[in-house]
Parts: C-alpha cells; structure tokens; sequence
C-alpha cells in the first residue's frame, strides 16, 4: 500500500533543479503591470498632505492610487474588517501602504514607491507590550478570563509557592518566496489569480468583496509557496487585492511581489509575549494552584490575534493537570505590524509559559526539573487517579508522553549525561553545559469549528490514470505527496497513477486555510471519500469479490489491470468522477466559556537537548538533541521527519538567534538576513537523533495518522530550557532566562545568577 | 542605482588621471561601494576600477615584512600571506566566499568601516600604508568612522605589514552579517605589544593602550584581569549595547593573547 511508504517529496526533483514554478516564475503577458506601495514613515499620526507628482513623473509609472480611488476600501482583514488596503487618513504603524503604484516594471515601481512626498501630524505610539497594557490599549471589550476551579486560594494553602514574568520575542517567518500574488482579467470584469497563499478561498472572497463581484467571478489558482509557516494565511490578501483592483481598472494583468526588506516591514509576524505566573505547589512539586496572565502584542489591526491569543491560553497546561487554574489573557493593540498566524498560532507561547514554571518549580525544590514534570503529567489510560481534564474540560485520555518520556529519557541517557554535566560544570569555570527534556502535547483542529471541513475532486480517466485535487495548499511540507499516497492506496495503484494538481477554487470550493496543521487529516479523508465513490462504483459494475491491489482491480479471484478495469467501466457509462467531502467528528467549543472539546485529539512529542555556554561572552552550541515525535501511525515517515526536523530547528531559532528589534519610532530595524539570523544548516545540533513514535491515532484519523506541522516547533522549547540549566550552573539563583536567549541576554542572566548584577 | 561611467585603468598613474575627474570615486572589489550605490546613498558621475591594475596586486615577503598590494583580495591574502598567518587568517575569515572573492584590502582600509576586519590588523601591527603620493603610518592613518588620512583621489597602492613575533586576531560575529560585533587584534613585537580593536568604539578602530602597557610586561591573558572597559564611548545598537561590547573587547583580547602564546 502506498500510505506509510517513504517517497520522497513529489516535487523534490524540481525542487533541487530550480524547475519548481512559482507565482514570479509563471510566464506575464506583454503588457503585465507591476505594482509597489508607498509606505508610511511614522507609527502613529494622521496624513495632512500627500504630493505625488514625482510618483506619477517617474520613468514607467501608469498609474497611482490613493484609498478614496479604489472601488470600495478593499479591506484586507480575515476577521472583523479593520484592515483597508490603503490607509484611510490615518497611520497605524511604520510600513503602513499609503499609496499604490503601477508600473511598467517591478523596479520602476519600487523606485517610483519611494518618491511619494507626504506630510504628518504624528501622535504618541504605542509600540511595547508595557506601553500598551499600562495605556489599556487592546482589543475586545475586557480581557478574556477562563478558570477552573479556584486558584488564588489552591495558592495561598500550597507548601510552595513561585512566581515570576517570562518574556519571549515574535518571529519574523522568514518564507524563502516573499509574498506574491498576479492577477488576469478575464470575460466580463472576471478575475483569474495566482496567489502565494495558504487559504486560496480566503483571497478569492476578499478579491471578490474588493471588487464588489460575487465570488463566483474570481478564481484562484496556487500551485505551490516557497514556505508559508502561518504568513500567508492572511498576509497576502493585500497583494492579490491590489492586482485585482489595477487588472479591473487597466484591463491589463498585474503582478505584485514584496521584495525582502518591504516584506520583514509591511507584514504581521509571531506575537511576542509576556507571561506573568503565580504557581502553588505540593512537596513534591506538584502544582495545587495556578495563575497565568498573558499578555499578546498584536499590532494595529486585529487580525487572527484572537484565535491566536487564544490558543495560547488553550495551551497553557501543555502535558501537565492543574486542578485550580485562571488564565487572564490580553489582546494588546500597538502601533506595530498586525501579529498573525505563525506555526503553532500561539500554542507555542502558551506552552513556553508552563514549561518556565516546571524548572523554575524545580529549582526552587531542588529537584530534577524532568521529575517535576512527570509528576504533574495526566494520567495514562490505564492510572486513572482523577487527572485527566484539561482547564477547558476536555478530556486527555490517550495520553502516551509518560511512555514516550520514559522512552526517550533511556535512549539518551537522560539521567547520566545530566549527572556528567554537572560533573562536568564543577570543573569548568568557563564553558557550562545544560540538559532539558520537555514534553509537547498540541490539540488538533482548527478552534473556529466550522473551518474543519475538506473538499476533493477525483477524476478517474478511461486511460486509468488519475487526476487529484483538494483544498489544500503545498507550501513546501509534503501534503500532495501525502495526499497522492491516500489516492493511490484506496485504488491499488503505483502513486505514478496519479496526478497531483494546483489548489484551485474553481474545483474545490469554500476551503479553509492549509493551517493548524490539519492539511492532511482534513484533506486527505475528503480524497478517499471522494476515490471510495468512485471505486464504489467501478466494483459494483465489475461483479463481486472485487478488490483494488498491486495496479489490478481483482474480481472474484482473476485480476485485470486497474487501466483496462477503467476503460470497462467507461464504455459501461460509469461516472469515474467525484467530489468527496470531510468534517471533523465530536468538536464542541465556546471560546467566551473556554469550555468544550476544541481538539480532535492531541499530537505528542518530547525533546531532550543538551547545550554549551560560554560563560565569558554568552556564545552557545546546541551539542546534541534527541527527539521521539507522535505522527500517529504516520503517511509517510521521511517527510513526516523532515517535518519533525525543521520544526525543531525552527522553533530554537525562535528561542535564540532570532531577534526583531524596533527603534523607539517604530522602525524595524532588522528587516533582512544581514541583521535577522535564522538558523542554517550549520546551526542544527551535531548529533541529531529524530524518530517517531510507534503507535496509532486512537481516533478515526486518515490511516490512523496524526498531523506534524506544528507540534514539532515546540520540541525547540528544550533548548531554552538546557540554556537557562547552563546559566543555573554559574549560581544559586533561579536563571529566568528570556527569549530569545541571545549571546548578550545569555551573559547578563549568566552576571545576574552569579554576581547578582 | 543612479547611472555613471566607468573607467578602466590599467595603470596607477591612469588611474589617479581618472579620479582627477569632477565627482570620480575609486572602486575596488565593490562590496560596499556597490550596495551603497544600490541604495542610492551616493552618486559618483565616474566609477574608476582599480581592478585592472595589475602593479597593486599580490602579495610578497621580503625579511620581516609581508606586503600586500592594495587590490589584493581577501582570499588571495588568505592563500598566500602564510608569512604572517594570523593576518593571513583575518583575511580568511572575512564576510563568505563571495566577498573573499571581490573585497580588496585597500578598499576595506580606504572605507574604514568601523566594523571591519582589516583596520584592526594594519593598526596593531603597525602597518604602513602606501599610496600614489606617499607612506602614511597606520597610527597616523584611520581618523575615526568611515574617515583616513587619504586625501581625494589617493590610491592605495600598497600595505606593508612587519610580522611580529606573535599575533591574533580574535572576531566576536554579528551572526547574521558576520561583521565584527568586536574585534581585537593582539601583535606582540620585539619592543612591545600592540592591541588593536575594532567593531567596538564609536570612533572606529582604536588602540587600547592599557591592555599594550600591560601586555608589554607581562604578555599572558592574565595580565588583563586588572583593567576594566568603559561602555561610555561604545556603539550601541540593535546587535548589542555598548556595555556588552566594552565587555567583549576584554574577552576577546585575552582570547588572541592566549592564541598568541
């Protein structure tokens, strides 16, 4: 059967000869126009005057076009409508589109861009998390408050009790392919697009909504994106828009493309966090009480801060039961870029939270920080003492992270080499090495219930071969192939039958975003409900007994192939085509209560790193990681790996190199590779041991799979963790190392644990 | 880009007759000039190359004394300047091979980039540098940021570089840029030591004459565990504060004296 086999990406061969194409690679006609936006220079403040005459003036410019002359306000906001496409008078942040250009080139467009000459009246900005939680600046009417049971007096009672503020940075996503979108007026103001985006339906109802046509007059096609990571759920709107508009206008195609620097400057990142928490705790360590405050910068419009702030706080508890527990979180309005989707979607900021307090409840007992873990673990089906409902009640009752833990810890020799580096650190006053092993536990579904539905179309042709397409968009992580696999499995065929083609509207509708990591879960059972029509079909035409197997159909013992089985059943006028749809089972969820089942179920996964610092500069290594990660029983091991692999990386990348840095007016100062550092090859542990866990999705998941794309970030938690154990070794005091933990935050927490500065 | 022309001499007298030329600006391997011009950040009417010009490049040993042509490239420098191996390491250890492969020597040290590599090794080990018109000691020739002695259309033809009886250069990265976050370069000579350091202070490479008092009398990292660093006069920005620098630049000299040793 071709699900579980290790093929490689479908489209690794044009990948690696540079044949893949993407949107800037698609061939323009002759009298394509090229588009740029004109940005804001202040954070905050209101427009009193605009000159574009050197715009207009300059060599290939069409044309320019300020908001009050677009069609509608074209807004570009995936949620409550705060997002117009140009700013309307006022200035929300540095980077704000002011104007829009078209050009006869990409570069005259970008030079002309520059020209524009407009006046402010500035106003204070908002641009930090205090600043912004100190003016009461947020969005909603009152920050969003979920309990259970009581914490503050669970606290007071406890034998111990800690506390403490962790702040952790955004993420710039860091796509290889910028944001980019081309656009091709069609019959009748018909709208043909070509976008970089996760969430092709997305784009085609705000084109529509833009353009004031119905949705059926827009059709987007996307084949595949050089890397999504979340920044293109919502961020390409604006480009798509923007083509649409001049297209409508000109009657000429239009293509846009971010160059980098306008790219790190225009759209939304990862939010960064603080959490403050009060825990209480037993003798042991574990917690009785627990308060978390969570505080979410998320720019100037609101975006998917909700869903995201959200999951945070549906993450706070991550593998651990917390009897009494209030979580307060606040959606912080800033004149900054519009935080967005960014893998994990707040997860990983929930989850980093409670793993602080793990070590810090560690150290202040004097225990091993993995003991104090395990012992605040749910049950395990088989302990049943009562710990198994998450702070939103639904139940974890699957629970494999003590076996895994269990397993992970003897594989990489947890306990010895965690004895050798304290050896090791007695006699080394310089270099000081950390170890941690952290458990992730991520709920799988999208938490706005109805986005968990999956469209397919299934074309079998009379040749025999296969066409396939779903909802989903490939971004680089495998899905096609994952998906292809399903197809070819449910026909008996070599996965060379079948076709993989571009996600387009035109023939799955109403698609929720490729997303929260549920591509394959979603689409891959819309596609074999859709293969199982078909082979229903053929197998009831060809007699009894009929099984699909090794490329024959086999009918009552004698095999024909699968080809000559589908030229039969076309000369017998059998429909070989159609749609197959999927929606996730058993959800209930009410986000004001925080109450419900929001997740199908959980991925699991653990991370032990091992980590060296420089106790004179701050400088660190990762020296060796081990990782067991849950993909249930998993579609196809390599890639599911890779997955595991470059969500590890990119998630200590999170946590160490990579930091954004605003200047006091609201500037990012790092807006391109020279001065934003995302790990490369080289920065990958030495030793690197990933494997996957050898079970099975005890829901009815597609082959009993489980989704990889973002659980695995989190297992770069680990690292943050080894690097405060390192810090820790330089003193008594607690190492409350902050995110991301750079050469110089490493020094000073290192100054700070041993000279108390 | 604005638009300008380019000249291509093939001879150091040429090519100053270029840059008599109203708003002329020499160019060497490009690795600043052409991103400065990319962003519209200069507008020089007339490009002259001086990469043409085969009387400024190599590099050749003669006694004590390594001297590189002013149009040498860093990876030629690292290949054969093995007289002097802690410079032939600085110059193996610039930026990626892309810019080993076009920066010169004489462009790095004509643009004084306060976080260049190259000012620190001419500085510390008293180099001298020769232009079309005359020799200028190292002491005499960086005036701060982006500033050196060299007056409009001087070339430097060459840099004579005595090779001390020890060296090191020790580079603190900027991860992302791999420019000097600090850079010290520590040469010990006959008659003292010299410390150069670079990446550091807002007004460009600068001896730390503390660090050479002490060194010169007692040449081991230890002889530092007395001195202290101001952040006061250091850069501070979104790579690291002044402080964490000043801090650095102690470090990373007792880094090259213990590699010097």
């Amino acid at each position: 059967m071709s699900v579980t086999k290790p093929l490689p990406h479908d489209s690794a061969k044009l990948h690696v000869t540079g044949t893949a194409r993407y949107v800037d690679d698609i061939p323009v006609p002759a009298d394509c126009l090229h588009l740029a936006f004109g940005l804001s220079d202040i954070a905050c403040g209101s427009i009193q005057s605009i000159n574009l005459d050197a715009v207009r003036a300059a060599p290939g410019v069409t044309s320019v076009w300020l908001a009050g002359d677009l069609p509608t306000d074209c807004d570009c906001s995936p949620s409550v409508h705060d997002e117009p496409l140009l700013s309307d008078g006022q200035i929300h942040y540095l980077g704000q589109p002011v104007f829009l250009v078209a050009a006869t080139s990409h570069t005259a467009a970008r030079h002309a861009a520059r020209l524009g000459q407009i006046e402010y009246s500035p106003e204070p900005a908002l641009l930090t998390i205090e600043d912004a939680y100190l003016a009461g600046s947020q969005f909603g009417d009152a920050p969003r408050i979920w309990e259970r049971g009581t914490a503050a007096p669970a606290i007071y009672a406890a034998a111990h009790v800690i506390e403490g503020v962790l702040d952790m940075g955004g993420q710039e996503h860091f796509y290889l392919e910028s944001q980019a979108a081309m656009v091709m007026p069609q019959d009748g103001g018909d709208m043909l697009v070509h976008s970089s985006t996760q969430h092709p339906s997305e784009i085609q109802h705000k084109v529509a909504h833009a353009l004031d046509i119905p949705m059926h007059a827009v059709q987007v096609e996307t084949r595949r994106m050089g890397g999504g990571f979340g920044g293109k759920e919502s961020q390409g709107n604006a480009l798509a828009i923007s083509c649409a508009v001049v297209a409508a206008a000109t009657g000429r195609p239009a293509k846009m493309r971010y160059d980098r620097d306008d790219d790190f400057t225009i759209t939304g990142k990862r939010h960064d966090f603080q959490i403050r928490y009060r825990v209480g705790t037993d003798e042991s360590g574990r917690i009785e009480g627990a308060e978390f405050l969570q505080l979410a910068r998320c720019g100037w419009a609101q975006d998917l801060s909700f869903p995201v702030a959200d999951r945070a706080m549906l993450h706070t508890d991550n593998a651990y039961f917390l009897p009494n527990v209030r979580i307060e979180s606040h959606r912080l309005k800033t004149n900054t870029q519009s935080a967005t989707a960014f893998r994990g979607f707040g997860g990983p900021q929930g989850m980093l939270g409670i793993e602080r307090v793990m070590d810090h409840i560690a150290h202040t007992l004097g225990q091993d920080p993995l003991a104090v873990r395990r012992v605040n673990f749910y049950d395990t089906p088989e302990t049943q003492s009562g710990r198994t409902s998450t702070p939103y009640g639904q139940e974890v009752d699957d629970f494999v992270l003590d076996e895994l833990v269990t397993k992970l810890a003897d594989q990489c020799d947890y306990s010895i080499r965690r004895e050798a580096a304290a050896q090791w650190n007695e006699t080394n006053p310089v270099l000081k090495r950390g170890i941690a092993l952290t458990p992730v536990k991520f709920g799988i579904s999208f938490t706005l219930t109805h986005l968990n539905q999956a469209g397919a179309l299934v074309h079998v042709y009379q040749d025999g071969s296969i066409q396939l397409n779903h909802g989903g968009t490939e971004m680089g992580q495998g899905l096609f192939q994952k998906v292809a696999q399903v197809a070819a499995s449910r026909f008996g065929v070599p996965i060379e039958t079948i076709k993989i083609t571009a996600t387009d509207t035109g023939k799955v509708p109403n698609t929720s975003a490729t997303a929260a990591s549920s591509g394959s879960d979603l689409n891959g059972m819309a596609v074999k409900a859709a293969c199982d029509t078909i082979r229903d079909r053929m197998a009831t035409h060809l007699g009894k007994n009929v099984q699909f197997e090794g490329g024959s159909v086999v009918v009552d013992g004698s095999a024909i192939p699968f080809a000559e089985a589908a030229k039969r059943c076309y000369e017998s006028r059998i429909s070989l085509s159609a749609t197959g749809f999927y929606k996730t089972p058993k959800l209930e969820w009410n986000p004001e209560t925080g109450q419900g089942r929001p997740f199908f179920y959980f991925a699991y996964g653990a991370a032990c790193s091992e980590v060296v610092i420089d106790t004179l500069t701050g400088e660190n290594r990762i020296l060796r990681t081990d990782i067991i990660h849950d993909a249930g029983a998993s579609l196809n091991p390599v890639l599911d790996i890779g997955q595991v692999e470059g969500g590890f990386v990119q998630g200590a990348g999170w946590l160490t190199t990579e930091e954004l840095i605003w200047d006091d007016k609201g500037r990012l100062r790092t807006h391109a590779p020279s001065t934003y550092k995302i790990p490369a090859c080289s920065d990958r542990p030495d030793i690197f041991n990933v494997s996957l866990w050898d079970g099975q999705n005890t829901e009815d998941t597609i082959y009993r799979s489980k989704a990889v794309g973002e659980p695995p970030f989190m297992l770069g938690i680990a690292v943050l963790m080894a690097l405060s154990d390192a810090v820790g070794a330089c003193g008594d005091i607690y190492a409350d190392l902050n995110a991301p933990a750079t050469p110089e935050r490493i020094l000073k927490a290192v100054q700070k644990v041993r000279d108390g500065i | 880009m604005y638009s300008f022309e380019v000249e291509r001499p093939t001879s150091v007298a040429d090519a100053a007759a270029a840059l008599g030329k109203d708003e002329a600006q020499a160019l060497g391997g490009g690795q600043t000039l052409i991103p400065t011009l990319k962003q519209r950040l200069a507008s020089p009417s007339v490009l002259v190359s001086l990469a043409g010009i085969a009387d400024i490049k190599g590099v050749s040993v003669d006694g004590g004394t390594v001297t590189i042509g002013g149009g040498t490239t860093h990876g030629v420098v690292a290949a054969e300047a093995g007289a002097y191996p802690a410079l032939a390491a600085l110059a193996g250890n610039i930026g990626d091979p892309a810019v080993r492969n076009r920066g010169t020597i004489g462009g790095s040290l004509a643009n004084n980039d306060p976080s260049a590599c190259y000012p620190s090794a001419a500085l510390a080990s008293g180099a001298t540098i020769v232009t079309n018109s005359r020799e200028i000691a190292a002491d005499d020739y960086f005036q701060g940021l982006f500033e050196t002695a060299l007056e409009e259309g001087e070339i430097v033809i060459s840099v004579k570089f005595p090779i001390p009886e020890a060296a090191s250069y020790q580079k603190f990265e900027q991860p992302a840029s791999r420019f000097a976050l600090v850079g010290v370069y520590v040469a010990k000579f006959a008659d003292g030591v010299r410390v150069a350091v670079t990446g550091a202070s807002e007004g460009g490479v600068y001896r730390w004459s503390e660090a050479e008092a002490a060194l010169s009398g007692n040449f081991s990292a230890d002889a530092l565990d007395g001195l202290t660093v101001s952040g006061d006069d250091m850069i501070s920005d979104l790579h690291g504060s002044g402080d964490y620098r000043a801090h650095l630049v102690k470090v990373m000299t007792k880094r090259a004296v213990a590699a010097a040793s």
